[in-house]
């Protein structure tokens, strides 16, 4: 018997008022992710593929439909409750990493242990873990502006990892990165995709990007088109 | 005030709340605090001169309340436990009162032996009374020799035992001085120009203040014994000078009633005496109001005199107040500018921190938090800065609604108010970084990333 | 009609009114042929509504206290200069502290002391008591008392000061009142303010217990008032209504004249044509055997009231010199933050300007019209508003110290509010401005994209 897949999207709209105007930005989207897949999104601009990223992260609630990562029906919590939900579940890596700029790469990845029930002992372990997989652990001291593109990526990536999520989603992570950078990126992300099992959802516009995913799906108009399945040296 | 109200209670009280606030945002608030730090740091200019903003709105009600406090404690200092004071009926003060004619019986001799007897005495065992008349004069001032056209008001105090005085009010005299004699006035001998003369000078004990206040005329320093001053058209000599600073006798030339009583009414003006059990002093007060008949009298513990005398000072203190609180609301919207700044230059380390979990209530308190910090950096420097005036001296009137007291005082910036002007500086940070805070925690997460 | 309004007719004759119009109109002028950078100035201020706002506010609030402060100030600093014509000179009794002299002085006073008929004589004369009563005996509160200005009268006019800014309607109450004091001792005149709090009107009879002169109370009757302004909480009766219970002391007490007899004249002032009339008055008074026993002193007026205020000028000193200046460095540090933030945000446009033909000084002079536009239009607002609220409302700023009533903000705070927000935010702005004049177009291109 085939195991739950981690992510259930049923029946999910999702639209939004500008004035007297509704857009419609996904139409009746149905999926399911097993755990352990490396997915990537793809679709022309305004397919809805970044709102559909967002509505599986917790980010934003669909109008209708369910949501369920793990065993958790996500689209019925609350503001509040997503807050507590993402922080262990979710890990987010952006197009512009967005590290806070005053923080040292160390601080920047145990930014959300803080909110986490752990001593200072624990949390500079967890940090470490994360920093050796990037390898990036010469580097902990240092702030963003100290660091190339491609590294603060990589802590991106470090500070998405270290709550151990359920979910590691990424939006155009390789986007404002120069092609070496980019292919360690996606080294990395398809090493812990096979390595450590981590179910990855990335939004991409980069064929070559989406190639080193396990899974593609296509959307257009809200609405999923087209689905691919990869298969590369990778695995 | 500072000192008549239960001040512990008074400041202990907003102290304990703050710090309780402070430290439970600590708690609650998740967002390290290094962030908010760094980022002041990085921004240091635009926090450096937030900051002063606060230095100066501070430091000037520092001053202003220093100066309040010198004026309460010149008056709480004067005021001796168990001092009774005896004025006219109807007087608001020693310079509206009248106890008779300085050759007549003083009230104490209208007391029953009952009352005598809880009067304290001296070592010789003489009750502590005193008898004084307290009298104005306008004096020129003098500036590089000559006059300048404007007077000042003298207080001469007429004594007939300046010793016995100096007990009641618990004052003693610098070391080389004495009081003056029996005669009151002694020859000058020579003039300045070194020819004889049959002139006599007034001889007179003075207070430290008025003792750098004349010496300016002539001597471009303080008087000292010996030294000589002009008033009324007469020399006088000081023979001694009081221990008097923090007190309303700083500002006074003591000296024969016989010699000086004409300058004024030629009457008493004032009787203290001191009670045997100072706990017993209001009873004594209101008992000789009641009893003494000869002369109409209102009798008060020296205490509730001076306290009455506090009228101005409330006043300057009310004003301090209204001034501190207009020129805060300019600090107030120095940090709101700063802080909304802050907030949109950072909004993308909001919407993470937002994505990461953190609650907007975390965002709001680490806002919060970072506008107290610049508060209380401002603050402190004012506090600092502020400080420098504790000490120096200025001239006021002390008045309870009747002629009023020309005085010196020191200006006092004591624990209390360094106090005040902390958490004044920290709720001048909280009224301009609230709004702020609360625009921060409203940032939508997916917008301020676009 | 409105004392306000009638003040604002008489602005046209007013030097500092016309230089004021004068310059306003420059600055219209200025405006319309700079209109495009006042433009991009005003549309770079829109671009943060907020920040402008609350730098703005900021701004107003702190010229507000500055403008009350040098209005106190300057009116302090205006009743103390010693002048070179028209002195009023203030005769007092030597030594005391409270002057008590006789009535009897009054008559010579009057002449100057004059002896000889080469000695000078004042232009005018007035003697001058106080009498303090209250409504109820045994009770004297701020609610039940009253304060006179005993006088002749008919000096009231000539002799008094600010009788100039009453209005037509005021002078016509004024020399009405004269008339009915001089045909009845009795009657009296009463600042409005003052009736009000007593809950009193014209025609009401009042009788008040004398708190200054033992057992002299006396009846009266309310015949005018005085207007808003110095006079609007004092009173103004007939010394001889005074002098009358005084002498008629004796015939109620077996023969035994009053204590205060000899000590009931307070000040007698005379009006000279200059300063050496006014020192050659003081000279025959000060040398004559009239006035030994209380000895005399002549003084100007306004070195008397230097005088009484030198018990303050700690006070007055702080204000001036520590209070008002620290406000300014705060309205400058804060333009100064304002414009730093936003020069810092604008880097990007400052290069482009540059790029597009914009020089070094159209850069640093964009920012400083920024804040100067900012600085003198709150502080217009700031002491324009006060000006008319304050003097409208409540008809000046109340100086409790002394006998000083209200402190009118004068005409000079039209130009004070502008040129204080103008002056900080030339101060605080310079430096931003100048950071923005040196914007390098090389570095800030070099980190975009």
């Amino acid at each position: 018997m085939a195991a739950e897949p981690i992510v259930q999207v049923r029946g999910v709209h999702k639209y939004f008022v500008r004035g007297d105007e509704q857009i419609d930005v996904l139409n009746d989207l149905s999926l399911d992710v097993p755990e352990g897949e490396f997915m990537a999104l793809m679709g022309p601009s305004g397919s809805g593929k970044t709102t559909l990223l967002n509505l599986i992260a917790g980010l934003d609630q669909p109008s209708e439909g369910v949501i369920v990562v793990g065993d958790q029906i996500i689209s019925d919590m609350n503001e509040t409750e997503l807050a507590r939900w993402r922080t262990r579940h979710v890990g987010f890596v952006f197009q512009f990493y967005h590290l806070l700029p005053v923080l040292t790469a160390y601080e920047n990845v145990e930014l959300p242990l803080l909110l986490l029930p752990m001593s200072a002992a624990e949390r500079r372990r967890q940090v470490y873990t994360a920093m050796e997989l990037v390898r990036l652990t010469d580097r902990m001291s240092h702030r963003p502006g100290q660091l190339s593109g491609g590294q603060q990526q990589r802590v991106g990536i470090a500070r998405a990892i270290v709550t151990d999520p359920t979910l590691i989603v990424a939006d155009e992570p390789t986007g404002d990165l120069d092609s070496k950078s980019a292919e360690e990126i996606l080294n990395l992300m398809t090493e812990l995709s096979t390595a450590l099992q981590k179910t990855i959802i990335m939004v991409t516009h980069d064929p070559r990007s989406a190639a080193r995913a396990t899974r593609i799906l296509h959307l257009e108009k809200g609405k999923l088109v087209r689905e691919s399945a990869v298969y590369s040296l990778h695995h | 005030m500072m000192h008549n109200l239960p001040v512990r209670l008074w400041l202990a009280i907003p102290v304990a709340v703050t710090l309780l606030v402070f430290l439970l945002l600590v708690l609650v608030g998740k967002v390290p605090l290094s962030y908010n730090i760094r980022n002041l740091t990085v921004r240091w200019r635009t926090t450096l001169l937030t900051s002063l903003a606060f230095t100066l709105v501070i430091s000037l009600m520092i001053v202003m309340l220093a100066f309040v406090n010198g004026l309460y404690e010149l008056t709480q200092q004067s005021a001796v436990p168990g001092n009774i004071v005896i004025l006219s009926d109807g007087a608001f003060d020693e310079s509206m009162s009248n106890l008779g004619n300085a050759s007549s019986s003083s009230p104490i001799y209208f007391m029953t032996q009952e009352q005598r007897e809880q009067l304290a005495t001296d070592d010789e065992g003489n009750p502590l009374v005193s008898l004084e008349a307290y009298i104005v004069v306008a004096q020129p001032i003098i500036i590089d020799g000559k006059p300048n056209g404007r007077r000042r008001f003298l207080q001469l105090r007429g004594l007939s035992d300046p010793a016995m005085t100096a007990k009641v009010h618990n004052l003693k005299m610098h070391p080389g001085g004495k009081w003056y004699s029996e005669a009151g006035v002694q020859p000058i001998e020579r003039t300045e120009t070194g020819e004889p003369t049959s002139e006599q000078a007034i001889q007179a004990v003075v207070g430290e203040g008025i003792a750098r206040e004349l010496g300016k005329d002539h001597y471009h320093r303080a008087l000292q014994v010996g030294d000589f001053f002009e008033a009324r058209d007469r020399k006088w000599i000081v023979t001694g000078i009081l221990h008097s600073a923090g007190s309303t006798f700083d500002s006074e030339v003591w000296a024969k009633m016989q010699i000086v009583g004409p300058f004024g009414k030629e009457q008493w003006t004032t009787c203290i005496a001191r009670v045997k059990d100072k706990d017993h002093a209001l009873e004594m007060a209101k008992e000789l109001t009641k009893t003494v008949k000869e002369v109409q009298v209102q009798v008060q513990r020296e205490i509730d005199y001076y306290d009455k005398l506090n009228t101005t000072n409330f006043q300057f203190l009310l004003a301090t107040a209204v001034v501190t609180v207009i020129i805060g609301i300019g600090g107030v919207f120095g940090v709101m500018n700063t802080m909304f700044a802050a907030i949109s230059q950072r909004s993308k380390d909001i919407g993470v921190m937002r994505i990461l979990g953190y609650a907007r209530r975390q965002i709001l308190i680490s806002f919060f938090l970072e506008s107290l910090f610049i508060a209380l950096v401002g603050g402190v420097l004012g506090c600092a800065l502020g400080y420098m005036a504790n000490g120096l001296t200025a001239t006021s009137i002390v008045s309870g609604g009747g002629g009023g007291k020309s005085v010196v005082l020191k200006l006092v910036v004591d624990v209390n108010i360094l106090t005040g002007g902390i958490l004044f500086a920290l709720f001048m940070g909280a009224a301009g970084g609230l709004i702020p805070a609360l625009s921060a925690m409203r940032l939508r997460p997916l917008e301020s990333l676009r | 009609m409105n004392p306000l309004v009638y003040k604002l007719e008489k602005l046209f004759y007013n030097p500092t009114a016309v230089v004021l119009m004068a310059c306003s109109a420059l600055a219209l002028y200025l405006i319309f042929s700079n209109y495009k950078a006042v433009q991009f100035i005003i549309r770079s201020l829109k671009r943060n509504k907020l920040r402008t706002i609350l730098t703005s506010l900021a701004i107003l609030v702190l010229v507000l206290v500055v403008t009350a402060i040098w209005t106190i100030l300057s009116k302090l600093d205006e009743i103390t200069e010693e002048k070179s014509k028209d002195l009023k000179a203030m005769v007092t009794e030597k030594y005391g502290a409270r002057s008590q002299m006789p009535y009897s002085y009054a008559r010579g006073l009057a002449d100057g002391g004059a002896r000889k008929p080469s000695d000078v004589h004042p232009q005018d004369n007035m003697a001058w008591s106080f009498y303090i009563g209250s409504l109820e005996k045994g009770k004297f509160t701020r609610e039940n008392f009253m304060f006179f200005f005993c006088m002749d009268p008919e000096k009231f006019p000539t002799m008094m000061d600010e009788v100039d800014t009453f209005s037509p309607t005021d002078l016509a109450i004024l020399f009405e009142s004269i008339k009915k004091m001089k045909a009845d001792k009795k009657r009296i005149m009463v600042g409005k303010e003052r009736l009000k709090l007593l809950n009193k009107r014209v025609g009401d009879r009042i009788k008040l217990f004398c708190q200054n002169y033992k057992d002299i109370d006396l009846e009266f009757e309310v015949c005018g008032t005085l207007p808003e302004g110095r006079y609007e909480n004092s009173a103004v009766m007939n010394i001889d209504y005074l002098q009358d219970a005084i002498d008629g002391y004796a015939r109620d007490h077996k023969g035994e004249k009053h204590p205060q007899a000899d000590k009931a004249l307070t000040f007698m002032f005379l009006k000279t044509e200059d300063r050496n009339s006014f020192e050659r008055l003081a000279e025959q008074i000060s040398t004559s055997s009239l006035f030994t026993n209380p000895a005399v002193k002549c003084d100007t007026a306004s070195s008397g009231v230097a005088s009484f205020l030198d018990a303050y000028r700690d006070l007055l000193w702080g204000m001036r010199w520590l209070l008002v200046p620290a406000i300014l460095v705060t309205m400058a540090l804060v333009i100064s933050n304002a414009i730093s933030i936003s020069v810092r945000e604008r880097r990007t446009e400052m290069a482009v300007l540059k790029v597009l033909g914009f020089s070094p000084s159209r850069i640093l002079f964009l920012v400083l019209g920024e804040a100067l536009f900012v600085g003198v239009l709150s502080g217009l607002i700031s002491s324009g508003g006060l000006y008319l609220l304050i003097n409208g409302l409540i008809g000046g700023i109340p100086f409790p110290i002394g006998w000083f009533g209200k402190f009118e903000i004068p005409l000079a705070a039209w130009w004070w509010g502008p040129a204080i927000g103008g002056g900080t935010a030339f101060a605080g702005s310079f430096f931003p401005a100048w950071s923005a004049r040196t914007v390098k177009v090389s570095e800030v291109f070099s980190k975009i994209g």
